[in-house]
């Protein structure tokens, strides 16, 4: 895990310092205390720079972890979160009813079960399971979209 | 106290708690009898539909999944070899040795009744334990908090997992996010990157669902859901008395296991069934019957896993820390319902404490009768094909990530936070630490402010009281023990690769 405990190391060291800067932009309000609600981030930001160098040095001098993460099914991987984002934007533009049994069939595909009578069958069931439960049961107002 | 049992009891017998309750023991036994759902994610996935409940009933329902889970792990982990959950890895040795055999019932009866003995034997180790430390912990200031909530993120950090720096890492980052919303000390907003979404702060059960459930589930898909399907027609064969009298002494070692694991941090049972299965070996009059069908090889995984559901909630509860992924799911249902656990949930709102006491002693007995009854249909469910359950797992998260708040920004975070998540698995990092960091963020920042506030800005006041400098101490020794190790253990490798210096 070398090449990747540099790389997280340096994302972490870079994000150590967007947030160090972004404290600044906290405004103090009047009724604070003297540390105010910039302190403790501050801190944090150092402690976390502190860590991601230490990550890097280790990284560098060859003490990292030598195992290698497992292969990732990269295809399968990417269509999921592709789908989980398209779900995400359009669910609350068309709506519940219509977006999640595509995110259901959508997820079945992409897991190798490519029979059209288990991926129909089980977009709409578990479409109307959730929605029996949350719309119907626990009275939550789901996004109807044109449905309403 | 016994007044404050009749009070929790109370609630605990009302018809809904009961259904409940019932409803949580049910869905724990199916969702730990799944591969790849343990225990806490099946809590997770649950949590949405909490919201209305009364806290208590919420509490019990999630502890009767967190008791469910441990039976339902050794269905899978008896039958096809497969832990449901990572506390029921030890059972499988002789689960899956006794399932060939042909004595399946006997595994499943075995792990059944010691189970539940464990869990019950649990409560009141619970009651006995955490009642006298809330005491002790009423004398608490806002600096022993502050040295409490470093404490237990040192201990998470440095003992889950294998990296201390990943672990910090972790930590830090929870504290990070906890950072984002409105500042608890002075009202003014911070990091909210100009959104009103973000002036609440994220929610802390949607990071939870992120990082513990859907991290879980984008591993499935990056590497692939298929199990074993459960072949036959089983049922729960009970042992006989003389049966289980002769397991005493493997039971025994489940509980003093189980006791110990629950008070420390992490694990959520696997390292103490692992260590009760070796110690159970080493006391037991026929050792050699181990890992080929030895009954006492189920008695004390599985006593050990059940008595950690009880005593991990001994931390949470006095403390607030919680020591396992199953606590920290209890802890964010307490702060969904707008409760902070720590000595004063004992004072101020005993109904719901001893409600919870009540609740486990039910859904153990529930696991007994339900886990006699619920077989078949768990094992319909395990035989589901996978890719359609973790389809529709998929939805159930999304959609009830939704209904924390009825607005979309949930189900945003739940999706970052699981991306999160899965990377932090694959390189070895920690999530219960970046759980505990999120969690415990408000409790450290705001309690160091106040401290610093009270002491004119003097930080010796964190070493001048007795209890938080000795709590200060321990994290500093629990995170510098590690680094001491590693450096003992580089010194006799390099020893041993080396053992001539070179000219």
């Amino acid at each position: 895990m070398k090449r990747a405990d540099l790389a997280i190391g340096l994302g972490l060291l870079v994000l150590s310092a967007v947030y160090f800067q972004q404290s600044f932009r906290i405004i103090r309000g009047f009724a604070s205390d003297r540390l105010g609600p910039a302190f403790f981030p501050r801190l944090l930001a150092l402690t976390l720079a502190a860590l991601a160098l230490t990550l890097i040095v280790r990284a560098v001098s060859g003490r990292s972890d030598p195992s290698r993460p497992p292969a990732v099914r990269l295809g399968v991987f990417a269509g999921l979160v592709a789908v989980l984002v398209i779900y995400a934007f359009l669910l609350p533009r068309i709506g519940f009813v219509l977006t999640t049994p595509v995110l259901v069939a959508g997820a079945i595909w992409l897991l190798g079960l490519r029979q059209w009578g288990y991926l129909v069958g089980t977009a709409v069931g578990v479409t109307a399971v959730l929605y029996l439960v949350f719309a119907r049961t626990l009275h939550v107002l789901l996004p109807m979209g044109p449905l309403k | 106290m016994l007044e404050r049992f009749a009070l929790g009891a109370q609630i605990a017998i009302h018809p809904v708690s009961l259904l409940m309750i019932l409803l949580g023991v049910t869905w724990g036994i199916i969702g730990g009898a799944l591969p790849g759902i343990s225990g806490s994610i099946a809590m997770a996935l649950l949590l949405p539909l909490t919201f209305g409940m009364n806290p208590a009933v919420a509490l019990m329902m999630l502890a009767g999944v967190y008791i469910g889970a441990m039976y339902g792990g050794s269905i899978t982990a008896i039958l096809i070899s497969t832990p449901g959950t990572p506390g029921a890895a030890a059972t499988v040795i002789d689960g899956y040795a006794l399932h060939k055999q042909g004595k399946s019932g006997k595994a499943l009866g075995v792990s059944l009744i010691t189970g539940t003995i464990g869990g019950i034997v649990s409560v009141f180790i619970l009651v006995a334990l955490a009642v006298p430390l809330s005491k002790i912990a009423l004398a608490f200031g806002p600096p022993e908090y502050f040295a409490l909530g470093i404490f237990g993120l040192a201990l998470i950090s440095s003992f889950v997992g294998r990296d201390l720096v990943k672990g910090a890492v972790s930590a830090v980052l929870g504290l990070i996010i906890a950072t984002a919303g409105t500042d608890p000390f002075s009202g003014t907003p911070r990091f909210t990157f100009g959104t009103i979404d973000l002036l609440g702060g994220v929610e802390i059960v949607a990071g939870m669902i992120g990082l513990f459930a859907v991290s879980e589930i984008f591993e499935r898909f990056a590497h692939g859901v298929d199990w074993e399907r459960i072949r036959g027609k089983f049922t729960t064969d009970l042992p006989t008395f003389l049966e289980l009298w002769r397991l005493r002494v493997a039971t025994f070692i489940g509980i003093v296991m189980g006791t110990i694991e629950g008070l420390l941090p992490g694990g959520g049972g696997a390292i103490a069934a692992f260590i009760s299965y070796n110690e159970a070996k080493r006391w037991s009059k026929h050792p050699e019957e181990f890992g080929h069908g030895s009954l006492e090889g189920i008695a004390a995984p599985e006593t050990a896993n059940n008595v950690v559901t009880g005593t991990a909630m001994i931390p949470l509860l006095t403390f607030g820390i919680p020591g396992s992924n199953g606590a920290a799911i209890m802890l964010a249902a307490m702060l969904l319902h707008g409760i902070r656990p720590g000595p004063q949930l004992f004072e101020r709102t005993p109904e719901i404490v001893y409600g919870l006491f009540v609740g486990m002693l039910i859904a153990n007995v529930m696991m007994l009768v339900l886990g006699y009854l619920a077989l078949r249909p768990s094992i319909a469910i395990v035989n589901v094909r996978p890719p359609l359950l973790y389809a529709g797992i998929m939805a159930l998260v999304l959609v009830g990530a939704y209904a924390i708040s009825n607005r979309m920004f949930e189900v945003w975070v739940v999706l970052i936070t699981g991306l999160i998540g899965f990377g932090m698995r694959r390189y070895g990092f920690n999530i219960l630490a970046m759980v505990l960091g999120l969690v415990l963020g408000f409790i450290v920042e705001a309690n160091l402010r106040r401290s610093l506030l009270i002491s004119l800005g003097n930080p010796w006041v964190f070493f001048t009281r007795p209890i938080s400098a000795a709590l200060l101490v321990f994290a500093l020794l629990t995170l510098v023990w590690p680094i001491v190790r590693q450096a003992r253990d580089d010194r006799r490798a390099r020893a041993v690769v080396a053992p001539s210096p070179s000219p």
